[in-house]
């Protein structure tokens, strides 16, 4: 199931890719710096939405360990802190990319909805990084556990933030009135982008999810090998 | 009867993957010394430190008396009783001196008793001002093993006393000379409970736990013996911040770390010339506050410095608290700023020092917290901390923003 959803959202994303660089009209000269450099949004975009898919995911899997020790709940830990890496730094990666050409700069410190954007890939990166670095355990879950839900704090504040300070970067696109603003041919490609990279993103998730117990499988029988039980 | 001095109640405790305590209940009357024994890996320190209120809880609560002083929904309290501790480590910093050590866990309890015929008794009068440091394995454990019963013996009413092999690395006069306080203690009506694998300890037990069984033995009633005088007197309560500062300024730990690393970013902007005048004020004043910034993103040092000897889990255990660098980074931000706002714009500003001295101090003791909260890992040196701390880039750009 997870194998089969990573290979079809992997195709989606190709597929959007495809059609963004080929299909998709050309924006205005008028109204874009770079209008080349827009075409970064069809990925920009859907690798956001599926970084608040994982983010979501990263927040229950760490409430469902804090609160009903599952092991269920530890492994969706585990999966949604490695896709809320991946997708933060494709989305962090392609808004420099994109705000280089378009603003002259890749960063914004006086940007909110970015420096939090940010946060929250760097929080991703603690989490899968820190998790390598120590012996499995209750006290690493539930530290870990810890900083996951915190994290999630931070995803509300984004996408608040991406409403109240619009300095330089544009308001959020999906699941808000703004999208039916745009193109149609630039709306279809944008939700075939975010169904892609939803796919993906679940997919990722099961399969990492799998994973994860076939390694706890193992650790066991490692155990029980030592002697212990 | 004797009033309870600790309850455990059908507790269950995790430690790495494996159960080590499942439902284990115990009651320490004042006056009974219960001794647990059991095999290494047993649980005999995870019932303990569980006790002490150390470890989370899976399952069940701790009482200190009447009160609930830890549970399986992560509640803490304070103590209401005086709580003497031995760690199987020592819990003492090796930059503190014998009787600051001594004197500082009875002034945690607020109470205070002459601490000459004790350290007379370990032979370890002559070394009373030396650093915890210079003492040998041994020394160093006999003053670990007083600042765990001393506070009992200072204390004027029945106080928890909690030992974990206080017999280990002690030579046999130590040891007997540690049996007669115990059952001085027990005889005052103290509660104590004592993890131990020596014989000449478990002779002190009024009770004897088998761990490994979950059983509970009474031992023949032991006559109280008439304890000595040992008068103590009141005196103020040490703070975990006013510890934490001393101990700054003796090592001058804040130096070595956060004091260089603003220093580091004043000297990388002066080398940058007179750039200020281009810059608008909002961008001007990030520049003024960086430094203190800098030295804010270090951290507390003490964290680190803490895990010497298990030193930060012994005051947690004591007190509930951690010694920390209270007002230091405030200073060290005020004085940061100063520089940098002489040395970068040639003017004083009394709002933007001050916002300085409290951007290092919100600073400095966040990082200590986010430093903290992985200290029960099994390798908290190697997670990746600094990875958070950008989160603080946040407060201080709109702490820029709002000044300008």
């Amino acid at each position: 199931m997870g194998e089969t959803l990573l290979f079809l959202g992997f195709a989606g994303v190709g597929t959007t890719l495809l059609l963004a660089f080929l299909w998709v009209p050309s924006v205005s000269f008028n109204a874009f710096e770079s209008p080349a450099a827009q075409r970064i949004f069809y990925w920009h975009v859907p690798a956001a939405w599926a970084a608040f898919i994982a983010f979501g995911a990263l927040f229950v899997g760490s409430a469902g360990w804090l609160f009903k020790r599952s092991e269920t709940m530890w492994r969706l830990h585990v999966a949604a802190s490695e896709a809320g890496l991946a997708t933060g730094l494709m989305t962090v990666w392609s808004g420099c990319v994109w705000g280089a050409a378009e603003w002259g700069t890749p960063w914004d410190w006086t940007d909110v909805r970015l420096n939090t954007f940010g946060l929250l890939t760097l929080l991703a990166a603690y989490l899968v990084l820190g998790r390598g670095s120590q012996p499995d355990g209750v006290e690493s879950r539930d530290t870990f556990a810890a900083f996951g839900m915190y994290g999630f704090v931070l995803v509300p504040t984004t996408y608040i933030a991406t409403w109240i300070w619009t300095i330089r970067h544009p308001p959020p696109l999906i699941a808000s009135e703004d999208a039916g603003s745009i193109d149609l041919d630039m709306r279809l490609v944008l939700y075939l982008g975010a169904i892609s990279f939803t796919t993906f993103i679940i997919g990722h998730m099961l399969s990492s999810m799998r994973l994860t117990a076939l390694e706890q499988r193992l650790a066991a029988m490692q155990s029980t090998q030592d002697g212990g039980v | 009867m004797a009033k309870a001095l600790l309850r455990l109640e059908d507790v269950e405790v995790r430690r790495g993957m494996g159960v080590v305590l499942s439902g284990r209940s115990l009651t320490v009357l004042g006056g009974q010394t219960v001794v647990l024994s059991g095999a290494n890996g047993s649980g005999k320190t995870t019932l303990l430190e569980a006790a002490m209120g150390l470890l989370p809880l899976e399952k069940g609560c701790i009482h200190h008396g009447d009160v609930v002083v830890a549970d399986h929904e992560g509640r803490r309290r304070p103590s209401p009783f005086v709580v003497g501790v031995v760690l199987q480590k020592n819990g003492m910093l090796g930059s503190e001196t014998v009787s600051q050590h001594l004197q500082c866990s009875m002034a945690m309890a607020g109470f205070s008793t002459d601490i000459a015929p004790f350290l007379k008794a370990f032979n370890l009068t002559h070394r009373a001002n030396d650093l915890v440091a210079h003492l040998s394995q041994g020394q160093a454990r006999k003053i670990a093993v007083l600042a765990g019963l001393l506070p009992a013996f200072a204390s004027p009413s029945p106080s928890l006393v909690l030992l974990d092999e206080p017999d280990a690395g002690l030579d046999d006069a130590s040891v007997k000379t540690l049996g007669d306080w115990l059952e001085e203690l027990r005889s005052s009506g103290h509660g104590l409970v004592i993890a131990t694998h020596d014989d000449r300890i478990k002779q002190q037990a009024t009770h004897l736990v088998d761990i490994e069984h979950d059983t509970v033995t009474p031992l023949e009633n032991r006559e109280n013996r008439a304890p000595q005088q040992h008068p103590s007197k009141a005196v103020p309560t040490q703070s975990a911040g006013s510890f934490g500062v001393k101990m700054h300024l003796r090592t001058m730990m804040w130096l070595n770390t956060n004091a260089m690393a603003g220093l580091l970013t004043l000297g990388i902007l002066l080398s940058l010339g007179s750039f200020m005048n281009g810059l608008d004020r909002t961008q001007q004043l990030s520049f003024v506050l960086a430094p203190a910034l800098a030295a804010g993103l270090c951290g507390e040092p003490l964290v680190a410095a803490l895990r010497e000897e298990r030193a930060g889990e012994w005051w947690r255990a004591v007190s509930r608290k951690e010694p920390h660098g209270a007002w230091i980074p405030a200073v060290l931000g005020f004085v940061f700023t100063l520089m940098a706002s002489v040395s970068l714009q040639n003017q004083l500003e009394p709002v933007v020092l001050l916002v300085g001295g409290l951007l290092c101090f919100v600073v400095w003791h966040g990082v200590g917290w986010v430093q903290r909260s992985t200290q029960r890992l099994a390798r908290p040196q190697a997670v990746f901390v600094g990875l958070l701390t950008p989160v603080l880039i946040l407060p201080y750009a709109l702490i820029a923003g709002t000044l300008a």
